[in-house]
């Protein structure tokens, strides 16, 4: 069950840049008309989780977006000293309770289209309040795939 | 995409149906509320008894049929009682049963909620996760063959209310007045081998309620039936005149009333304890008084924790074991996923109470690597129509309007293109 708003071609290549060449360290995707998905903010290499947040929400309590991040933490696997930097793509619907019924239905059906024109990322994360919008939830969203 | 496109635009009046066993919701697409809210039941007074009530009902309420059987539906004609009507439900088990009596309903919102020609409208359907394929082509027949819609679309009301609720995937626990399920949803879709239900519903309050009343020696005559009563003191007998009326009402219909009287006295007083059930807290509850039709009013103190509690204490129809159960029947991959989205819809989850001791049930059942999050509309009208509201939205959505199954491709693919389009 799909809404049937399309994903714009842009999505597409600011995605391949930042999975292949590593561009930007996050895009801020939304809905443009009630027809297309399109890129709304792209985030420089250097910036932080904390900016990324505040870009998501940039359009008030009542607007949702979706989020792509690419996330890095140090992960230590169990027998071994030295941990290592572990990048994980993750890709994220932004639904605050707060939204209108009508922004919050538009985006979660129209979640399953992005989902398919971005192959290759790691974990989706539907988020309604910052509990789990958080770097910490998200972090730990994250290690729960990986080998201890 | 195929004829989409041509009544395409933002301008479409899409219609929205939600048949439940309580009552039909029916409005226009985009409004925050159902237009009307049909009770699920229809009087049927037979004429082969050639009876002739001298209050002749008003030509206009009543939808004759070449047959001699006269309809009554919606509420006002409903609680009024009449010589030999018998009032049936169309529904059963959360899908259409009685199709005869079905399109008498529909014939009825057409002619007096929406006021306008069927076939100048879309129409949206939602149904039950585990409606049968053959009563989804039926109905999507009828609409088409009947009706004349231009075009259709049938969706999983699971689905609608995890939408309305923002979510694509979530776990949906839908409590309505016969039974409580629980139904997965993953990126919009039902999985449908994973639904669990059981018959733990508003019904079986109901039910509950009123054999605790007749217990106590409660006079359950409904309010349709009373023609005056005297204001009395608590626990005192009640004083009252009933209406005259020159028939006996049927026995169906005085279930039925019967029914509504209790209702009320369940959505009002009856309330879910936060833990299991204990009659030494309940008894330091302050006890809430409520007035019946006829006039007699008392407290109620530890009852109402104790029928409100036959939702949940059962080891395995409770709410929350059915909820765990459905989770525990997906793939592992996504179960985090449900329990961090549990989405709580229906009338019969509006009882003082519910949502706090489902989350409670709920997080002793949930595996500890995983977190839980109960969403609950907090309004009355999204719990109550949150599938009808999904629809609204849906539908009115403009890049929707290419999912629908159009008229033409009816034509052309027969009414197996519902399977197709709509999974």
């Amino acid at each position: 069950m799909a809404s049937g708003v399309t994903v714009s071609d842009i999505c597409k290549t600011t995605y391949e840049e930042i999975k292949k060449d590593k561009k930007h360290r996050y895009v801020i995707f939304f809905i443009k008309d009630e027809r297309q998905i399109d890129v709304e903010e792209i985030g420089s290499r250097d910036e932080e989780y904390d900016s990324f947040l505040q870009k998501l929400q940039a359009g008030g309590a009542g607007e949702c977006r979706y989020g792509l991040f690419d996330f890095e933490y140090m992960h230590q696997c169990q027998g071994t000293s030295e941990s290592s930097k572990k990048q994980k793509l993750f890709l994220m619907s932004w639904c605050p309770d707060t939204a209108k019924v009508k922004k919050k239905m538009l985006y979660s059906s129209s979640f399953d289209a992005l989902k398919k024109s971005l192959v290759g990322v790691q974990k989706y994360i539907q988020a309604t309040d910052l509990s789990e919008a958080s770097q910490e939830a998200v972090e730990e969203k994250l290690r729960s795939t990986d080998r201890q | 995409m195929s004829g989409g496109m041509l009544y395409g635009g933002d301008e479409i009046g899409a219609l929205v149906f939600d048949p439940g066993h309580h009552s039909l919701r029916v409005g226009y697409a985009q409004e925050d509320t159902p237009k009307a809210e049909i009770p699920a039941v229809v009087g049927v007074a037979s004429d082969d008894v050639k009876t002739e009530p001298e209050i002749k009902p008003e030509e206009n309420n009543v939808s004759s049929t070449p047959s001699s059987n006269k309809y009554y539906i919606d509420t006002t004609f409903l609680h009024l009682p009449k010589p030999n009507m018998e009032l049936h439900s169309y529904m059963k088990d959360g899908m259409i049963e009685n199709w005869d009596l079905f399109e008498q309903i529909l014939d009825y919102s057409y002619e007096k909620i929406i006021q306008s020609e069927s076939h100048f409208h879309p129409v949206l359907f939602s149904e039950s996760p585990w409606n049968q394929r053959q009563k989804r082509e039926k109905l999507t027949e009828l609409m088409f063959e009947k009706y004349k819609v231009p075009a259709f679309f049938l969706v999983k009301n699971a689905a609608l209310a995890a939408f309305a609720n923002g979510r694509a995937t979530a776990l949906v626990i839908d409590s309505g007045a016969t039974h409580t399920s629980a139904v997965p949803v993953l990126d919009g879709y039902v999985i449908t081998n994973a639904v669990v239900k059981s018959p733990l519903g508003g019904d079986l309050l109901v039910l509950r309620a009123r054999e605790m009343l007749e217990s106590i020696g409660v006079d359950l005559t409904p309010a349709a039936l009373i023609a005056s009563k005297e204001v009395i003191r608590e626990k005192e007998k009640p004083k009252f005149t009933k209406k005259k009326f020159n028939f006996q009402p049927t026995n169906s219909w005085m279930t039925y009333m019967v029914k509504r009287t209790v209702q009320d006295f369940q959505q009002t007083v009856l309330q879910v304890s936060e833990n299991p059930y204990d009659e030494k807290v309940a008894m330091n509850i302050p006890a809430v008084q409520y007035e019946f039709p006829t006039g007699y009013h008392q407290d109620f103190g530890p009852e109402r924790f104790k029928l409100a509690e036959g939702l949940f204490d059962h080891p395995m129809l409770g709410a929350g074991y059915i909820a765990s159960t459905s989770a525990g029947m997906c793939d592992v991959d996504i179960r985090p996923a449900l329990y961090s989205s549990v989405v709580l819809t229906g009338g019969n989850s509006l009882v003082q109470g519910f949502s706090d001791r489902l989350s409670r049930d709920l997080s002793s059942r949930t595996p500890g690597s995983m977190r839980l999050k109960m969403i609950a509309a907090n309004g009355t009208v999204e719990r109550r129509f949150g599938a009808w509201v999904g629809g609204s939205i849906l539908a009115s959505i403009g890049t929707f309007q290419q999912m629908w199954v159009s008229a033409q491709e009816y034509q052309e693919c027969g009414k197996a293109q519902i399977d197709r389009k709509c999974p």
